[in-house]
C-alpha cells in the first residue's frame, strides 16, 4: 500500500512532489503514544499529585525513621526455666532503643495475661520445640529477637550436654509461633506491605485507566477521531493510548520506588528493608502485567461513552473488580487470598501479598502471571474490536454487547 | 483555472509546484443503517482542478458519502476510486478531510494540535509547525496559535479546523460544509485558498447548503436527493441541457405571449414574461413578434446552479 502508487501519466511529476511532502509513517501509534505522555505530563492536577505522592513517601519514610528511634518496650512471659533464660537473653542482646520487660508466671497466668494484652508474647519450652504465642498477631522485631535468643539458649544448653557437631548443637532450637485466635495471620509485613501495594496498583489502574477512557471520551465526542482516523489506522490510536499510559504508570511507580530506597538509604537502614524489595520485585512484575491487562478495558469504556457522565456508570464493573482488588490487599487471608492470587487484575495484589505470608510453589506466581497476561490479551483483542466501531459511533451510550454487533 | 483543462498552451509553462491531480470517484456507493438506506447507489466523479459542489437536504446523504469516501465508515456496496483503482488507506491519508461535526482537542494548543496531526500524515512536526503558522497567518489568526482552541470564537475554531484539512499539503480535498460559521471575509479567504490547491489539480469536493456560493465557485456539481443522485457534471453542460429560456419585457402588457406557437410561458407578471421556446425558429418569431410590440428587453436567461439544483429535486 504505498503513497506512490500511481498510473498517471505525469507518474514523474507526482513521484517527486510525493518524495518532497510525505514520508509513510512507519509506526503511528508510536506519535499517538508521545502526544498522549505529553499531554498528561503538561496536566497540572497529574504533575501535582505525583508531587504529593512523592512528597508523602518521604514523609512516610522520615516518619518511620523517627518512630524507629523511639524506645520500644516489650513485656514478654515465660513459663518455665527454660523460657526465663531465652527471655533473659534476648533482654541482654536488645538493641538500644528496645528494651524487654520480663515476667515469670504459669501457663494459664501467661494466657490470661496475653488475652488482657498485658503482654507482648509469652514463651513456652515445648516437645523439643519453642513456642512462641502472641494475642493475635506476633510482632516481627519482637519474634526475631526471641528465636535468635532461642538459638543462643538451645546451642549453649546441647554444648553443655556435650554435643559437638552443628546439627547436635541445633537439636531442639525450633521456634514456632501460635497465636490465641485460631485465624491464620497475616502479620505485620504483609499487613502494610499489602496495604501498599493495594493502594499503589488501585490508585495506578484508576488515575490512567481514567486517563485513557477520558482521551478516548474526547476523541470521540469531538470528532478528531474522524481526522485521526483518514490519517493512520484506527487501532493505532488505541495502541498509543495504552502504551502511553502503561509507560506513565510503570515511570511513576518507579518514581515512587525509587524515591522511597532513596529515603532509606539516606536515612541509613537499608539494611532493614531487604525483605521489602525481594517481595516488591514480584509485585512489580504483576503490577506491569496487571495494570497493561486492563488499560485496553478503560479505552473500550471511553469509547462506548458518548458523554463524561456515561463514564460514571459503564466503569462500574472494573471499579468493582479494582476495589475487590484492594480489599484483598488489605484483608483476604486463607483460601480467600488463595483463590485471589490466581483472578486476572485481583492477583496483581492478591499473589505478592500472599508470597508475603504463605509459602507458594515457584510455579504459583508465574501461573498466576499467565492467566493475568491471557486475560489482558483477550481483553486487548476484544477492545481493538469494540473500539474500532464504538469509537465513530455518537449520539447515545453503548453496551459492550450492541458495540460489538455494531457495523463501521 | 485548472490545468487539465489548460491545454498544449500550458504544458510548457507549469505552476510551481507543479502537479497534475488524480480523479476520485465513486461508484454506486450504498449503504444502509438498519431497514434505511441512506446512500442507494451514488455514482460521481470530481475531476482534477476541479471545484465540484456537492448539494442536497439534510438527511440527503452527503455526509455518510463524503464518510465513506474518506473510510470513516464502510460502504455496503460499490466502490471509491482514486486515479481509477481502488482507493487505499495510503491514499486516503494524503486527503485533506473536514468531517461535518468538527473535529479538534478544545484544550489543546493550537499549534501543538496541528503539529500532531501533521506527524500523523508523516510529516516532520517542525515542518508541519512552519505550515500551520502560514495558514493561520492567511486566516489571520497568527497570533493566537499557542491559544487553546477552545478560548477561540466558533467562527476562529472552524478556521483551524479548516488549517488541518489543509495542512499536510493534501492531494484530494473532502470538505463537509466548510463554509459553514464563517464570516463573509473568512469564506473569501478560503476560496482563494482552494481555488490555490484546484490550479495545482487537487480536486476538491464539498458540500454546501449555500446555493449561491456554489453558483459562485463550482466547476462541478452533483446533486444528492434521499440517497440518489438527481443531477451530476460540469455546470456549464448542465446549464447547457437546461432548456433556453428568455426574459422577455415590453411597454405593455406582455399577456399575448401566451399562445404563440412553439413558445410556452413559465412566468408572467404584467410588462414581464419568461418564456421558453421549443426551436430557434419560434424564438426568432417571438422576437419579431415583440418588436412590433414595443419590445425593452429580450434576454437569454443563464439558469442558476440554485435553480438548476430546486429543478432536479422537485
Amino acid at each position: 500500500m504505498s503513497h506512490d502508487t500511481t498510473n498517471h501519466s505525469t507518474a514523474a511529476s507526482h513521484a517527486a512532489a510525493d518524495e518532497e511532502q510525505t514520508a509513510s509513517v512507519p509506526a503511528p501509534w508510536l506519535t499517538v503514544m508521545n502526544r498522549e505522555i505529553g499531554v498528561k505530563l503538561g496536566d497540572k492536577a497529574f504533575v501535582l499529585s505525583t508531587v504529593l505522592t512523592v512528597l508523602g513517601i518521604i514523609g512516610f519514610t522520615v516518619f518511620t525513621f523517627f518512630m524507629g528511634e523511639r524506645t520500644t518496650s516489650y513485656t514478654v512471659a515465660a513459663t518455665d526455666d527454660q523460657s526465663l533464660a531465652v527471655v533473659e537473653t534476648a533482654r541482654d542482646a536488645a538493641r538500644p532503643g528496645t528494651t524487654i520487660e520480663l515476667e515469670s508466671v504459669t501457663p494459664e497466668e501467661a494466657r490470661a495475661l496475653l488475652e488482657s494484652e498485658e503482654i507482648d508474647a509469652a514463651v513456652t519450652r515445648g516437645d523439643g520445640e519453642w513456642v512462641l504465642t502472641a494475642r493475635t498477631a506476633m510482632d516481627g522485631t519482637l519474634s526475631g529477637m526471641l528465636s535468635d535468643a532461642a538459638r543462643d539458649v538451645t546451642a549453649q544448653q546441647n554444648a553443655a550436654e556435650a554435643g559437638t557437631t552443628t546439627e547436635q548443637l541445633a537439636v531442639g532450637s525450633q521456634v514456632e509461633t501460635r497465636t490465641l485466635s485460631d485465624e491464620p495471620d497475616r502479620g505485620v509485613a504483609a499487613n502494610v506491605l499489602g496495604f501498599v501495594f493495594a493502594m499503589l496498583f488501585y490508585t495506578a489502574a484508576i488515575i490512567f485507566g481514567m486517563a485513557i477512557a477520558n482521551s478516548v471520551l474526547e476523541e470521540k465526542q469531538n470528532r478528531v477521531v474522524e481526522i485521526l482516523a483518514t490519517a493512520i489506522p484506527v487501532r493505532h490510536i488505541l495502541y498509543g493510548k495504552v502504551a502511553g499510559n502503561c509507560v506513565l504508570a510503570y515511570a511513576q511507580i518507579i518514581l515512587y520506588g525509587a524515591v522511597g530506597l532513596l529515603g532509606v538509604n539516606v536515612l541509613g537502614r537499608a539494611e532493614s528493608v531487604g525483605w521489602i524489595l525481594e517481595a516488591s520485585g514480584w509485585f512489580i512484575g504483576f503490577f506491569v502485567v496487571g495494570f497493561a491487562a486492563q488499560a485496553s478495558i478503560w479505552a473500550v469504556l471511553g469509547s462506548l461513552a458518548s458523554r463524561t457522565e456515561d463514564l460514571q456508570s459503564n466503569t462500574g464493573p472494573i471499579l468493582s473488580v479494582l476495589i475487590a482488588a484492594l480489599l484483598v490487599g488489605l484483608f483476604a487471608k486463607g483460601t480467600w487470598l488463595s483463590v485471589a492470587s490466581y483472578v486476572p487484575l485481583v492477583s496483581s495484589v492478591a499473589m505478592p501479598v500472599r508470597m508475603l505470608t504463605d509459602t507458594v510453589h515457584w510455579w504459583e506466581p508465574w501461573l498466576a502471571l499467565g492467566l493475568c497476561a491471557a486475560f489482558g490479551l483477550l481483553m486487548f483483542r476484544v477492545g481493538e474490536r469494540i473500539y474500532q466501531r464504538a469509537v465513530f459511533q455518537g449520539g447515545q451510550a453503548l453496551t459492550w454487547r450492541k458495540a460489538l454487533k455494531l457495523e463501521r | 483555472m485548472s490545468l487539465a483543462e489548460s491545454g498544449a498552451a500550458y504544458t510548457s509553462v507549469r505552476y510551481s509546484p507543479s502537479r497534475a491531480g488524480d480523479t476520485l470517484e465513486v461508484r454506486d456507493l450504498t449503504r444502509r443503517f438498519g431497514e434505511r438506506t441512506v446512500v442507494d447507489g451514488v455514482s460521481f466523479r470530481v475531476e482534477p482542478g476541479q471545484m465540484t459542489g456537492f448539494v442536497g437536504a439534510n438527511g440527503a446523504g452527503k455526509t455518510t458519502t463524503m464518510r465513506m469516501i474518506m473510510g470513516v465508515l464502510n460502504q455496503h456496496g460499490g466502490t471509491v476510486l482514486w486515479n481509477d483503482q481502488p482507493i487505499d488507506s495510503g491514499a486516503r491519508s494524503r486527503f485533506g478531510y473536514m468531517p461535518e461535526e468538527r473535529g479538534l482537542y478544545p484544550k489543546q494548543r493550537i499549534a501543538d494540535q496541528l503539529g500532531y496531526l501533521g506527524q500523523l500524515h508523516g510529516m516532520q512536526r517542525s515542518r508541519a509547525l512552519a505550515q500551520a503558522h502560514r495558514l493561520l497567518e492567511r486566516f489571520g489568526l497568527g497570533e493566537r496559535a499557542k491559544d487553546r482552541l477552545e478560548t477561540l470564537s466558533l467562527g476562529n475554531q472552524q478556521r483551524v479546523q479548516v488549517a488541518a484539512a489543509l495542512l499536510h499539503d493534501p492531494v484530494a480535498l473532502v470538505l463537509d460544509e466548510p463554509f459553514s460559521g464563517l464570516d463573509p471575509t473568512a469564506v473569501d479567504a478560503m476560496v482563494g485558498l482552494l481555488r490555490e490547491y484546484t490550479a495545482r489539480g487537487v480536486p476538491v469536493l464539498f458540500s454546501s447548503h449555500q446555493l449561491d456560493l456554489i453558483d459562485r465557485l463550482c466547476d462541478a456539481l452533483v446533486v444528492l436527493d434521499q440517497g440518489t443522485v438527481r443531477l451530476a457534471g460540469p455546470v456549464d453542460q448542465l446549464r447547457a441541457a437546461r432548456p433556453e429560456q428568455y426574459r422577455l419585457v415590453c411597454t405593455t402588457d406582455a399577456g399575448w405571449t401566451r399562445g404563440q406557437p412553439g413558445v410556452e410561458v413559465i412566468d408572467l407578471d404584467a410588462n414581464t414574461a419568461v418564456v421558453q421556446p421549443t426551436n430557434a425558429q419560434a424564438r426568432d418569431h417571438l422576437a419579431r413578434e415583440a418588436a412590433a410590440r414595443g419590445m425593452i428587453e429580450f434576454a437569454r436567461l443563464r439558469p442558476s446552479l440554485g435553480e438548476l439544483y430546486r429543478e432536479a429535486i422537485s
